[in-house]
């Protein structure tokens, strides 16, 4: 079974999954480039989150 | 997943990737059509563009995959980038044969193989090409790798990518010198992210906003106007079962040599 700490990682990727799918459905153009998806990722799960933690 | 169950054979993520996305990497956008400036761009034959000679469809042929590796190999002098991508293009050619145009495979021959399990629709355009995709037996087949991807959650986690993933190409160790570990485990889970997100962004936009019928028979979605290759003749059949029986006699004869020089150095030391 996964760890909690595992399945906290799952949940945060699940919650940037459904914004992505969100606006995915919005502006179907998201949808068609993989680097628009690695560029969202890396924006939502890494920079933002190390940028809030080296602020606060 | 592969090097999860066959701890001997060396796969290396990047060039597994590039291999799948490398057959549409070059015609795709052709096939559906760019608006660049005051120029629009789209093939005349999307169908014969996409998967026919004369046009670009020799990327979906095994031959192709073996071109890049080879050239993989003699480049950059890894023999497990050359494997990995092998694996991801061959994977995206074989796949491919399961729609109603299907694959010339066996590329320079240019007879397409096709198992015609769902409409290939490309030429429509991407929206009904995709509406079309996600209503069909295709929405299924991406649904079962989706389904063993999440069974195999492990191969998604921290210390696997540290471990098998990260240990496995020199790409990583180089990539980490300008990026942390926490941004590459985020580009190596990319892949399962967009693969599950899009499936499910598509089956809504298709299915809630548009609402496509979904028709999985074998051949479906009927409702769009699907191209299809030619049923292949008894000649052609001959041929294709042909080159798979010499393909595994290769197997099989390269497994006996490689158990022949085992067995020869189990001699000599004993």
């Amino acid at each position: 079974m996964p760890s909690k700490r595992q399945l906290t990682v799952a949940a945060g990727y699940a919650a940037a999954s459904a914004v992505y799918i969100a606006i995915g459905v919005w502006y179907t153009d998201v949808l068609l480039s993989f680097w628009v998806a690695l560029a969202y990722l890396l924006l939502v799960v890494w920079l933002v989150p190390t940028g809030v933690r080296r602020l606060f | 997943m592969i090097q999860k169950h066959h701890s001997r054979l060396k796969i290396a993520f990047v060039p597994l990737l590039l291999g799948s996305y490398a057959p549409d990497m070059m015609s795709k956008w052709f096939v559906y059509g760019i608006h660049i400036g005051g120029w629009d761009l789209k093939a005349s034959d999307p169908v014969q563009f996409h998967r026919g000679w004369p046009g670009m469809g020799f990327t979906h042929s095994l031959l192709y995959g073996v071109v890049i590796a080879l050239l993989f190999w003699r480049v950059l002098g890894s023999k497990t980038w050359a494997i990995s991508f092998l694996i991801g293009q061959w994977a995206h050619a074989i796949t491919d044969t399961g729609d109603t145009v299907g694959t010339m495979l066996f590329f320079p021959w240019t007879v397409h193989i096709h198992f015609g399990a769902w409409a290939y629709a490309g030429q429509t355009g991407r929206t009904t090409d995709a509406a079309a995709y996600f209503s069909g037996p295709g929405a299924v087949w991406d649904l079962v790798w989706i389904v063993l991807g999440l069974y195999s959650w492990r191969v998604l986690t921290r210390s696997y990518f540290e471990e098998h993933v990260f240990t496995a190409d020199a790409f990583w160790s180089k990539a980490n010198r300008f990026i942390p570990v926490a941004a590459l485990l985020v580009m190596y889970r990319v892949a399962f992210f967009y693969g599950t997100s899009r499936w499910i962004a598509w089956s809504l936009w298709a299915h809630v906003v548009h609402h496509y019928p979904y028709d999985i028979s074998w051949g479906g979605p009927h409702w769009v106007h699907a191209a299809h290759s030619p049923p292949l003749s008894s000649g052609q059949l001959a041929g294709v079962l042909g080159i798979l029986a010499t393909g595994v006699a290769i197997f099989f004869a390269s497994r006996l040599e490689v158990g022949r020089r085992g067995w020869a150095a189990i001699r000599s030391k004993t």
